[in-house]
């Protein structure tokens, strides 16, 4: 069951034409690829590659020129396949005179779910992206980072199989973007499928299990992130601190299996990790300030 | 305004909007089919029948929690980007009409103002806000691309047509019901203190809303005035009206009467003092204890004839089948007013023949069946006779009938008020489905086209169309400008001019389809009725709108659902 397609993509081509019917742009060009059931899969590529139409082609909101799409084995074109579809697009296209609340009752009903269901999973929701302080303020108020919250709270409110989140991550904090990841991986945990697209290559990496990567509308790369990462020739090894006659004996040790060292000293954390200890310590111990070392004060 | 129109007979009704829907739908099916063959061989009528089959499904797998969904949203949208504002303007004009209406009119036309103004005021205000509205939800949606979410969800694209329309023809409903609430008490108001000197506002109130419907005032002994029933002024009327022929001088029947040399020939006219006259024939049903009649003619002198009195009418009746004629006592006729009269079911007179005073029963001896076939019923036949010779007397069909019970003025000005509502659903309709495939501004102009066409327009469309209309087509039209050349001029028998007048005849055929697929919108305003003191009938009118709403209604939602299902909404 694990590798079971959700989405079947054939052959698929899309060419924008202009008003009289003439090609403008051809997006995408014969592309092919399966995406697995309770895989977190990443459609990378720059600007134009194709990555958003291949989403939008998938929802049912452009035609194909050429191929099929399969989803959850149905066409992209029989609206019944979006009971089970969440979607976050690149900008949350909500109605911006609407509140939180009555955001997820809108589209709750549009699942002909009932009052009491739209209730408690609209409750659910709110609490999970973090609005329980303003469930009641209209959307038009809410910072950028706000209404991508209640966006991706919209792509959950029918409990999803399959979820698209388009740039999932812009506009939001490091912390935000923690969260949206840490979401990415319990939904994966929870059987879910998860298409993104993204620019952030990290962000990508940290969640997703096998990618794809677009360029001038055709498929460039396809596999799992850690096969696709991987450095054949290369071999890694993490140690506890080493002193340098230590390491001299490692090079002498490796000099014996004709290999050498390539690089060594101490592993750095990223950034992200820096910042997100940062803030949960400033949450810690509220007032505490940077107090500059000896030697930066001299 | 006439107040006789034939009316609507829902099985042929039906039965064109058949003819005329089915039409449409099975060239447009086959011209479809033609071109998606011609393009794509024979994988596009494949694809064009999958299309129909898909939307017999989406037709058939409606959710009305999704179109209510929708509804509630556009509800919810008009309400919080402030379109019941509107109730602010209506407020205003509300406050100040008063100032400019005339007091020193009749009460009674003090009162057709006062109704005419409310209800003109709660059209006027109601359909631009309902035009915009309907016309740039959609185009805004997509714009904006909240739509693109909602599509995403199970929704079907018909349901999005449908809620839409739903929703704000509930938004016209509440605006149009409380305008129509404060339009009403506000003409109640303004009637003048004259027609009811005796009763509060209070009570007035009351009796309007048929809480007092048999109120009359007790006669005040110290001003002397008479007794007068109130319940008279603000009731509407029912009329039941005949069918009408002349008789001439000679006592030949002739369809039309005289003409005094008015170019208007709505009414007329019969001379006085001769064997003139006009017959009505009023089809009658079950026996009353008494018939009202009621009459508007016009009179047209030839002498000044007596002073200070107006001229003198008579009513007989007639039973040709008993070749018994009954003349009623003579009245002198109220002009630019109604003359009421009553029959009561004994009827006496002084029979000439017998000479002697003669009873007879209303329904058993003067009700006879008329085997005509225009009319095969019973029938009771009234001759009207001018009495002054050397005068004449003008009327129409419409100027006499026979007066039912009364109906409540506040069932009628309600009556009037849905007409409004339906004219909104209407414009609603039109402007979501030209807002799924044009801009918001585009679709305005293309609903305000269609208002125009259906309403402003259609009386000189209708006289292009019929040729009544003097100096041809456009064509010719700009000839005749170019060239200075008068209208009652022929043109020449050229072959250029043949061309020209060819070219008029598509364009005009055009404009012909273009009239009759516009409906006539005045249907929709029975505002006239009311103010008139009239009932609006609902054979004559509310059906009519109804039928006329619900009928464009559904291709509204065909044109609508295909619009929204084969645009690409992401489309660049």
């Amino acid at each position: 069951m694990e590798n079971q397609p959700v989405i079947q993509i054939k052959n698929l081509t899309k060419i924008y034409r202009d008003f009289w019917g003439r090609k403008k742009v051809r997006a995408l060009n014969s592309l092919s690829l399966d995406v697995k059931k309770g895989e977190v899969f990443g459609l990378l590529g720059p600007n134009g590659s194709g990555k958003t139409t291949t989403m939008k082609l998938l929802l049912g909101l452009l035609f194909p020129t050429e191929g099929e799409i399969t989803i959850l084995g149905k066409p992209a074109s029989d609206v019944s396949k979006n009971e089970w579809i969440g979607y976050l697009p690149e900008e949350s296209y909500l109605y911006r005179f609407l509140n939180a609340e009555e955001t997820l009752d809108f589209y709750g009903r549009l699942f002909d779910m009932s009052p009491q269901q739209r209730k408690e999973r609209s409750d659910q929701l709110i609490e999970l992206v973090g609005l329980q302080n303003a469930r009641k303020r209209q959307l038009k108020e809410y910072s950028k980072g706000m209404t991508r919250r209640i966006g991706l709270a919209q792509a959950l409110i029918n409990n999803p199989d399959l979820i698209l989140l388009d740039e999932p991550t812009s506009g939001l904090d490091p912390l935000g973007s923690r969260d949206m990841k840490d979401l990415i991986v319990k939904l994966k945990n929870e059987g879910k499928t998860v298409v993104m697209c993204s620019h952030l290559l990290a962000d990508v990496q940290d969640v997703c299990d096998r990618i794809a990567i677009l360029y001038a509308g055709e498929l460039k790369e396809l596999g799992r992130v850690e096969d696709l990462l991987k450095e054949q020739n290369e071999t890694e090894l993490l140690t506890s601190k080493l002193s340098p006659a230590a390491i001299a004996d490692v090079e002498a040790a490796l000099a014996k299996h004709s290999a050498k060292l390539i690089r060594h000293g101490h592993p750095t954390n990223s950034l992200e990790d820096l910042f997100l200890k940062t803030v949960q310590k400033s949450q810690e111990r509220p007032g505490q300030r940077y107090v500059p070392t000896a030697s930066e004060k001299s | 305004m006439t107040f006789d129109r034939d009316p609507f007979v829902l099985l042929t009704g039906l039965r064109d909007w058949l003819l005329v829907f089915g039409g449409f739908v099975g060239i447009i099916f086959a011209a479809t089919i033609l071109v998606a063959l011609g393009i794509y061989g024979t994988s596009g009528p494949v694809a064009v029948m999958g299309r129909v089959w898909q939307g017999l499904h989406d037709f058939t797998h409606l959710s009305p929690r999704r179109i209510w969904a929708i509804s509630r949203l556009t509800i919810l949208e008009a309400w919080r980007r402030k379109a019941l504002w509107v109730f602010a303007v209506f407020a205003f004009l509300m406050m100040f009409a008063g100032w400019f209406l005339d007091s020193e009119l009749r009460a009674d036309m003090q009162l057709k103002n006062a109704v005419s103004f409310a209800l003109t005021t709660v059209l006027w205000l109601t359909i631009p806000v309902l035009l915009l509205l309907s016309c740039w939800g959609i185009p805004e949606d997509i714009r904006v691309r909240s739509l693109h979410t909602v599509v995403t969800k199970p929704v079907r694209r018909n349901e999005i047509v449908m809620g839409r329309i739903l929703g704000f023809s509930t938004v016209s409903a509440m605006i149009v019901a409380i305008m129509g609430v404060v339009g009403y008490v506000w003409v109640l108001r303004q009637v003048p203190e004259d027609d009811h000197p005796r009763l509060s506002r209070w009570n007035r109130m009351c009796l309007a809303v048929g809480l007092l419907p048999n109120a009359t005032i007790e006669p005040d002994l110290e001003k002397g005035l008479p007794e007068i029933d109130v319940t008279a002024k603000k009731f509407c009327r029912m009329p039941v009206y005949g069918t009408l022929e002349f008789v001439d001088r000679e006592g030949t029947i002739a369809s039309k009467g005289l003409n005094t040399g008015d170019i208007w020939e709505f009414r007329s006219y019969i001379e006085g003092g001769t064997k003139s006259a006009a017959r009505y024939k009023f089809a009658v049903n079950e026996p009353v204890d008494q018939v009202k009649l009621e009459s508007r003619f016009e009179a047209f002198r030839t002498h000044k004839g007596r002073i200070g009195q107006s001229l003198l009418v008579r009513y007989v009746l007639v039973n040709p089948k008993k070749s018994l004629r009954v003349p009623l006592p003579s009245f002198e006729i109220k002009e630019f007013s109604f003359n009421e009269q009553f029959i009561k079911r004994e009827v006496s007179y002084y029979d000439e023949d017998l000479k002697d005073t003669r009873t007879v029963d209303l329904f058993k001896d003067l009700v006879y069946f008329d085997d005509n076939e225009k009319i095969k019923h019973d029938v009771l036949q009234v001759e009207v006779q001018c009495l002054d010779s050397g005068q004449y007397l003008g009327m129409s069909r419409p100027d006499f009938f026979i007066r039912l019970p009364d109906r409540s003025f506040l069932v009628g000005y309600f009556k009037a008020v849905l007409g409004i509502w339906l004219l909104t659903v209407f414009i609603v309709s039109i402007g979501v489905t030209a807002s799924t495939f044009v801009k918001g501004p585009v679709a305005t102009l293309l609903t305000f086209s269609v208002l125009l066409v259906g309403q402003g327009f259609r009386e000189f469309m209708i006289k292009l169309i019929t040729g009544e209309q003097k100096g041809g087509g456009p064509v010719e039209s700009w000839y005749r400008l170019v060239t200075h050349m008068n209208d009652t001029l022929a043109l020449p028998d050229t072959v250029s001019v043949q061309i020209m007048q060819g070219i008029d005849k598509v364009l005009l055929s055009g404009l012909w389809l273009t009239q009759h697929l516009i409906p006539d919108l005045s249907s929709f305003l029975m505002s006239p009725y009311v103010a008139n003191g009239f009932d609006v009938p609902w054979g004559v009118a509310l059906f009519r709108s109804l039928a006329m709403t619900i009928g464009y209604l559904i291709p509204c939602l065909l044109v609508g659902y295909y619009s929204l299902t084969l645009r690409e909404l992401e489309a660049k």
